[in-house]
């Protein structure tokens, strides 16, 4: 699709090729429906089930440049909306991605918006409704949004906590689009496209990752995702033995206790094929 | 004196000669020592004999009659390869039994040393043995005569140093109640024999319950109901699973499995169990098959549900395989030919030369494309049982065991509708053992009947229980206006200890709790410095400050100096003693619990956040009975590790008599007193008003408590109320420290948001 003239600053951002996505539901339409109406969108799901790489690849499809902002706990309002900055002649101020992405017309990405301090989701606010304004308190402005800019945000319900939620009059503003781990055999394609493996690795991988889906809240705070089982296929490819690869890309990082990593280890034992492990 | 004039020489004086003094001319024992020494002097070197004959003469003064000295004579003659000084040892070890315990017991004693010897044979390891039976001795000497009569089964898997420690732990097991030591001590008590099995060393079912619940859960998606497998009786407990009614029975060890093989034939047991679960079916009416049959439809039913496990889980196939361990060549009989006709249908590459195993496996593999057909066992078994029974070779149907040792005994693949007299017992015990395991709404209990808890001592009123007085406190008067001083006795009552399992599994059922507490914990402790901005010093410019800095001084203004970023150091210094209400009205039910099982459950969740965080805490419950009876039970104190022994006095708490709650709170704020911290809490759990039987007006406890509050406020302490059910009220606490849980359900996340609420930095 051919990307419309977007303004020099963000030529950086604008996506040139087709980012790989393989949809599993109507999350394409849903999504299109909303920057269609310039409605915001929270993207739900554990992580590394593919919502960065949706919101790329829809990026991609509207032709519009995707500012990304990952959020961590120390994430205030000015890194997100801009600040004074010195310079020989005094101060100047200096956008941050989110005005940026306001002024030019981006689709602005908050990845796992959760993480950041409660008071600086607020500054989204005014963006998510009718106003479609920004107000830079400090600098004394309001931004009306670019006609094409629209918001969207990522929220991994699994991390919710007494102390990390979403705040109500924030959640409530969103049209959201929940993603899981695709079918089986959907999620087989994805690994075998995006590792360039074998469909029959592919298969017991994934194989592997629902193993350790059954144990999460179980004992595992989240089973291995559909980007690890990629990690472990490539390896493969990279010349490591299937056990070794499982075990460094899957087994390792997810879990530290003992007990659950015998149990895992022997689970995922009985769900390969011999014939597999000894290649 | 007539001493016998042996081949050599024999020295006149020394303990031999003593010995022979002593006892060769008496009608009883005379001639067993001449036999005995007889037959030492072929053996052993005089040195040797003369350590016998010490031995034997502690013995002989010990004064214990004269069918000990003879049983201990007759040895020489029974073990002839026991050493002298194993020998003596065995002597001096009867004699000191005797005189703890009585000539009874010695005897019984020296009646068990053939059987010992055979598996202590070295005089080292049957000392501990003897130290073994001579604590018993001192401490429950009606009870060696038990173990005694036991010892091979004692012995089987312990060595004598395991046998101490079994004499220990059966010690505290029983503590003050005789029945219970002898119900110990003669192995009637299962847990006397589950000791004994996992004494030598061996890896058992408990050490693996964990993972075996969670690698069942992460093949099959749904968590196994797993439970230990007891033996009835006296009988040892059987060696295959067993499966009743959806709960996997597992052996509590495999006997003679190798340590490092243990897990993962525990793991092959449960894989095949589940196999079952999953492509089995429902139970198929027996009819009038033989035993044979039965015997054959379980084999080939094992194997197809294998079969059809393997293809959804290729990998369990070298789970399974090492087990098949049968070969040709082996013995003809009906159960080794049916061992080899399961490798046979397991293994493809087996090859066996047998026509009956031939046929077996030819039958089963022309079925390959419809093993789904629940009816298909039934059909190959019935044609093979037939079979074999024509080959005239002997199937005893009593002491048949399913090969290999993985599998199970295949009882569950049967509806018996008079189960068979072999299994009858079983099966009941089965149906006992599968009534108390919970379900997942359910505690075990029936309605109404009231709790016990499951170690079955409940808290009495007797005397001897209110324990010892601790401390005395004062308590308001409402009418008088005053403190009266010393008016309660606080006293500190014993702990009933219970299972802590049971919390364990009610903790795992509630859900992802587990795991947010985790966060809740990791989320306080690695506590992530706090950034403190706009400080007058620190590492790093706050570039926010700075640049407000810089525009004030070229506006002209008076600019801040605070322009510097800095990490805040803070440790966790908090004392918090927990205060948990255990008097009757906990023992209302409130859907299939009781409130005290969820105090409980939310005290544990809540001690092991704060364990985890290597926080200061005690927990305490109390109830009363008077102003004179306020017991106070340490379930744990500061210092100790919230271990097992903790949680298990947790789990035995039960419910019971009234709530003086200020004494409580003015003891808990006494016990915080010398703590030294910055942080010091009061965490009461109570379900209602206060009250006791020697106060008519509840106001006035109400009162007492919520003075005993405010003092303890005073001193720093921080007092803090959950009050549980709808009935809670704000009276004691206050309104803004009282945290009203109405659905008990959710007490134990509250309790524990409002500990890390109150406990942050």
């Amino acid at each position: 699709m051919a990307l419309s003239p977007a303004a020099g600053r963000l030529s950086a951002h604008e996506i040139a090729d087709e980012p790989y996505y393989r949809a599993v539901g109507d999350e394409v339409e849903i999504f299109a429906a909303s920057y269609a109406c310039r409605l915001p969108v929270m993207l739900k799901g554990p992580t590394g089930c593919g919502k960065t790489r949706f919101v790329e690849h829809m990026a991609w499809r509207l032709g519009r440049p995707l500012v990304t902002v990952a959020a961590h706990e120390d994430l205030t309002a000015a890194d997100l909306a801009g600040r004074f900055l010195l310079a020989p002649e005094g101060t100047v101020w200096h956008d941050g991605p989110l005005t940026t992405a306001v002024r030019e017309g981006a689709i602005c990405y908050l990845d796992e918006i959760v993480e950041a301090r409660q008071d600086t989701t607020v500054v989204i606010h005014p963006l998510t409704d009718a106003r479609r304004a920004l107000p830079l308190e400090k600098k004394g402005e309001l931004v009306a949004a670019h006609p094409d800019f629209q918001l969207t945000i990522s929220y991994n319900p699994g991390y919710q906590s007494a102390v990390k939620d979403l705040k109500e009059s924030t959640k409530q503003r969103f049209v959201a689009i929940e993603f899981d781990y695709p079918e089986p055999s959907v999620e087989a394609e994805i690994v075998a496209r995006e590792a360039g493996a074998e469909p029959e690795l592919a298969r017991s991988l994934v194989e592997v990752g629902l193993r350790s889906r059954n144990l999460r809240g179980r004992g595992l705070a989240e089973g291995a995702s559909t980007r690890m089982l990629i990690h472990a296929a490539k390896l493969v490819g990279g010349g490591a033995a299937l056990d070794a690869a499982i075990r460094a890309a899957i087994v390792l990082p997810i879990t530290d206790e003992p007990d659950m990593r015998e149990a895992l280890g022997a689970a995922i034992a009985a769900t390969l094929p011999q014939a597999l492990r000894l290649q | 004196m007539t001493v016998e004039a042996p081949a050599r020489a024999v020295r006149l004086v020394g303990p031999r000669a003593e010995l022979a003094g002593l006892v060769g001319g008496r009608a009883d024992v005379g001639p067993a020592f001449l036999r005995a020494i007889g037959r030492l002097d072929a053996r052993w070197s005089d040195e040797e004999i003369e350590a016998w004959a010490g031995g034997a003469l502690a013995l002989a003064h010990a004064n214990l009659g004269g069918r000990c000295l003879d049983t201990f004579f007759r040895l020489a003659g029974r073990l002839p390869h026991q050493s002298a000084a194993a020998l003596a040892g065995d002597a001096r070890g009867a004699a000191e039994i005797g005189r703890r315990a009585g000539a009874k017991a010695a005897l019984a004693a020296l009646e068990a040393v053939p059987a010992a010897a055979l598996r202590l044979p070295g005089h080292r390891d049957r000392a501990c043995w003897w130290a073994g039976l001579a604590r018993l001795a001192r401490e429950a000497p009606d009870c060696v005569v038990l173990i005694a009569g036991q010892t091979v089964a004692a012995l089987a898997a312990a060595d004598g140093a395991a046998f101490e420690s079994f004499v220990a732990a059966g010690l505290k097991a029983g503590g003050r109640s005789r029945e219970r030591l002898r119900a110990f001590f003669s192995l009637e008590d299962p847990a006397a024999r589950r000791m004994l099995e996992r004494a030598g060393g061996a890896v058992g079912f408990q050490d693996l319950e964990r993972p075996l619940r969670l690698f069942g859960l992460a093949l099959w998606g749904s968590p196994p109901r797993l439970i230990a497998l007891d033996g009835v009786g006296a009988a040892p407990a059987s060696q295959r699973v067993s499966i009743v009614g959806g709960l996997i029975r597992m052996p509590h060890v495999y006997r003679g499995a190798p340590a490092r093989e243990t897990p993962a034939l525990y793991r092959a047991a449960l894989a095949h169990a589940m196999a079952h679960r999953a492509f089995s079916g429902d139970p198929r009416a027996v009819g009038r098959l033989r035993p044979l049959q039965i015997a054959m439809t379980g084999l080939v039913e094992d194997a197809r549900v294998e079969a059809l496990a393997m293809r959804r889980f290729p990998g369990l196939r070298s789970l399974w395989a090492p087990w098949h361990v049968a070969r040709p060549g082996d013995a003809m009989t009906a159960a080794m030919l049916m061992a080899r006709l399961s490798r046979a249908l397991f293994d493809p590459d087996y090859d066996d030369p047998d026509g009956f195993v031939a046929k077996g496996r030819d039958l089963f593999s022309r079925a390959a494309d419809r093993l789904e057909d629940l009816t298909l066992s039934r059909a190959i078994g019935g044609l093979l049982g037939h079979d074999l029974g024509q080959m005239r070779l002997r199937f005893d149907a009593k002491s048949y065991a399913v090969e290999p040792l993985y599998r199970d005994d295949n009882m569950a693949l049967w509806d018996f509708d008079e189960p068979p007299d072999a299994t009858a017992e079983e099966i009941e015990q089965a149906v006992e053992a599968a009534r108390p395991t919970p379900k997942d709404s359910d505690d075990g209990r029936s309605e109404g009947e009231p709790q016990e808890q499951r170690s079955g001592r409940a808290r009495e009123a007797a005397p001897d229980d209110r324990g010892v007085a601790i401390a005395s406190y004062p308590e308001w008067d409402r009418a008088a206006g005053v403190e009266r001083q010393g008016w309660t006795t606080v006293r500190d009552a014993p702990a009933a200890v219970g299972d802590p399992r049971a919390l364990d599994e009610a903790l795992d059922r509630l859900g992802g709790f587990r795991e947010r507490i985790a966060r809740l914990v990791r989320g306080a402790r690695v506590g992530r410095a706090p950034r403190l901005k706009r400080q007058p010093e620190g590492f790093d410019l706050d570039l926010d400050a700075a640049i407000d800095a810089a525009i004030a001084l070229r506006t002209g203004e008076l600019p801040d100096e605070r322009i510097y970023r800095a990490s805040g150091v803070r440790a966790r210094d908090v004392a918090t003693v927990v205060l948990v209400d255990v008097s009757e009205s906990t023992r209302e039910r409130v859907g299939a619990s009781s409130v005290l099982d969820i105090e409980k459950l939310a005290v544990a969740a809540l001690a092991s956040a704060m364990d985890a965080l290597g926080d200061a805490f005690a927990v305490r419950a109390f109830a009363s009975c008077g102003r004179e009876d306020v017991r106070l039970i340490r379930v744990k104190d500061f210092g100790d590790r919230l271990d097992a022994a903790a949680m298990g006095r947790l789990a035995g708490l039960s419910s019971g008599l009234s709530t003086r709650l200020g004494a409580a709170l003015r003891h808990a704020g006494a016990e915080l007193g010398p703590i030294r911290s910055q942080r010091k809490l009061v965490l009461a759990l109570t379900d209602g008003e206060p009250s006791d039987i020697d106060v008519a007006d509840p106001l006035d406890l109400v009162e007492d408590a919520r003075r005993a509050t405010l003092s303890l406020r005073a001193q720093g302490v921080d007092v803090f109320g959950v009050t549980l059910g709808a009935a809670g009220s704000y009276g004691v606490f206050g309104r803004a420290n009282t945290m009203p849980a109405r659905r008990l359900e959710d007490l134990p996340d509250r309790l524990s948001e409002l500990y890390f609420r109150l406990a942050r930095l």
